[in-house]
């Protein structure tokens, strides 16, 4: 039997597990929920962007009271407004509303699919039938990549059909002619599967699910911020090179936002495909080690 | 498959300061029922655990029909194995669990139901795994061992959970799939249910091999101290024509004898001879359980 037969077979297999128990579904309920959410927040977000300036202000600051707004204030929120007015940018984000928490999702499916083995205690029953332990995290790769695009497909269908209407409707036009467009949408299905992929080798390295998850979910949400706050701190104090900045790169949730967005997120960012390289650098990191531990590792 | 012998060879196991199983050498032949028989804490579970590659040895080698399970292209069509209940996802039905199984080897969906009726778990099949009593997972292990129609079966503790009827239905299914030329290993420390379903044994204590051969042989091997109990009215007549015949005699309450030395046809003859009246007589074989404790007596079962 050929390797690509034993492989589609497992993944099948893998595909088979996750149906049948209630991981299938939360994992879904989450995709939907947490797209729908982000969504909203992106259009209500766009519409503000779009509209001219002085409209743009009056919206935000309806909250203000009528006083006059500090002119300092009032320079931020023009900055903020010059990055985001632009219909191709919003229609970016709005497209792919669903990366923020999905991208995670898919990492933490990735983590759960080799970590629910043992948590769940059908680590024998797995090894047994398939003692070759690297097929089985083989295996649970491909899963783990196609999950991510069934949870990019959806959250990609909603968003676009939503985003199309609602910017068509504002009379911005639809965007999805344009190539930053749609290459941001194909860049986000690499988003998803990478992070998948780093999910799965996370997952072998660390053992127990539930230190896992929660390590992989602090390291995405506040790994960014913490980075950004370190690396200006080396920068201050000690090594004042511009090199240093854009070496924050190096953590992986930075590594993320630089890959899939096509302006700079910060001012040395370097170019997307640096991200991407970093990212898939960790992922294969992750899962050859977490590989070569798991092929020793004594399951009683 | 034309050959399931297990052969274990100069197995050691090292835990942090601990030798689990010490230098470990025992076959096992097909067409055989062997108990593998130990104290708890022997080393029984990390044999068959290493047996299977899910202990990694530290050194020697197990092999079954001459190849590493590792090695074994389709394993579940070659050793079926039960080693804790189940080990099945508890969110899972018993079906979809097998079913799982059998996408995994490529074998077809409806072979699940086939073990599922095999081991009579049909009506619960469709329940989810967390409401299966011990005994129902044992039998969904059992189940999910046989889906590759395996020529060897192992076994750890199956008699587990397992109700006197569950015991006797495991008991005949083992002894069927041995006459059918299969090799069947079962470890336990249930010593009794090992006497009525073993043909051989593999005896072990503190990780090291003590005994093994045929349930017959070991037995005889202890010095086959065989022992006759009679009763009769005339216990002070019979001890002296006994003593006569070279026979040990004690008493063992009133009106009761318990002898040893001489046959029980011997006993039944010279009490005919001397004409004492016998109202009971019965050989007594000493049973695997004293077997058992003699030999892993010297052994601490906790190290």
């Amino acid at each position: 039997m050929s390797r690509t037969t034993l492989m589609l077979r497992l993944v099948r297999a893998e595909f088979y597990k996750l149906r049948t128990t209630s991981t299938w579904w939360i994992f879904t309920l989450a995709t939907l929920v947490s797209t729908t959410v982000m969504l909203i927040v992106d259009c209500v977000n766009a519409n503000s962007l779009l509209k001219p300036f002085d409209q743009y202000v009056a919206l935000e600051a309806h909250g203000h009271g009528g006083r006059p707004i500090p002119a300092e204030f009032l320079a931020h929120m023009r900055s903020e407004w010059e990055l985001g007015h632009s219909a191709v940018t919003q229609a970016t984000t709005i497209y792919t509303a669903g990366q923020l928490i999905g991208v995670l999702l898919a990492c933490l499916l990735g983590i759960v699919l080799i970590t629910s083995e043992f948590h769940q205690q059908t680590a024998t029953t797995t090894f047994l039938l398939t003692p070759h332990r690297d097929r089985v995290v083989a295996g649970k790769l491909g899963t783990a990549v196609g999950m991510a695009f069934l949870s990019w497909l959806l959250s990609t269908i909603i968003s676009v059909t939503t985003g199309a209407i609602f910017l068509h409707h504002l009379g911005y036009g639809t965007q999805l002619g344009n190539a930053g467009v749609l290459r941001a949408i194909a860049l986000n299905l690499a988003a998803y599967a990478i992070w998948a992929v780093f999910g799965i080798g996370f997952g072998a390295l660390i053992r127990s699910q539930l230190g896992a998850t929660v390590s992989a979910t602090v390291l995405y949400l506040i790994g960014a911020t913490a980075a950004a706050s370190v690396f200006e701190l080396i920068y201050t104090y000690l090594i004042p090179k511009s090199w240093i900045l854009a070496a924050q790169v190096v953590v992986p949730a930075v590594a993320s936002t630089v890959m899939i967005s096509p302006t700079k997120t910060f001012d040395q960012s370097p170019p997307q495909w640096v991200g991407a390289a970093i990212l898939i650098g960790y992922g294969i990191l992750a899962g050859v080690i977490g590989t070569q531990i798991l092929r020793r590792r004594d399951i009683a | 498959m034309d050959d399931g012998r297990i052969v274990v060879s100069a197995l050691t196991k090292h835990y942090r300061g601990v030798t689990a199983v010490d230098d470990l050498s025992f076959t096992v032949e097909p067409g055989r029922v062997t108990g593998f028989l130990g104290p708890n804490g022997a080393g029984k579970t990390t044999t068959l655990r290493m047996l299977l590659n899910l202990v990694m040895p530290t050194a020697g080698t197990a092999t079954i029909g001459g190849r590493r399970y590792l090695d074994l292209p389709e394993p579940d069509r070659v050793v079926g194995a039960v080693l804790e209940a189940s080990s099945a996802h508890k969110g899972r039905t018993g079906r979809n669990h097998l079913r799982a199984c059998c996408l995994t080897t490529g074998l077809p969906l409806t072979r699940a139901d086939e073990v599922l009726d095999l081991v009579g778990l049909g009506p619960a099949a469709d329940r989810k795994v967390k409401g299966y009593s011990l005994g129902m997972k044992q039998r969904l292990g059992i189940a999910a061992a046989m889906l590759g129609d395996p020529q060897v079966l192992i076994l750890d503790e199956p008699a587990n959970g397992l109700d006197p009827e569950g015991i006797r239905w495991m008991r005949q299914l083992l002894q069927g799939l041995a006459t059918n030329g299969r090799t069947v290993l079962v470890s336990s420390h249930l010593l009794s249910e090992m006497q009525a379903l073993a043909d051989d044994v593999v005896i072990v204590a503190a990780g090291r091999l003590v005994r093994q051969g045929a349930v017959a042989d070991v037995l005889a091997s202890m010095g086959g101290d065989h022992r006759v109990r009679v009763s009769t009215p005339e216990t002070e007549k019979l001890t002296a024509a006994l003593a006569g015949a070279g026979a040990t005699v004690t008493a063992d309450g009133p009106g009761s004898l318990v002898i040893s030395g001489v046959t029980a046809a011997a006993v039944g003859d010279t009490a005919l001879a001397a004409g004492v009246p016998l109202h009971h007589l019965s050989a007594e074989s000493p049973d695997l359980e004293d077997v058992f404790l003699d030999l892993t007596h010297a052994k601490a079962a906790i190290r």
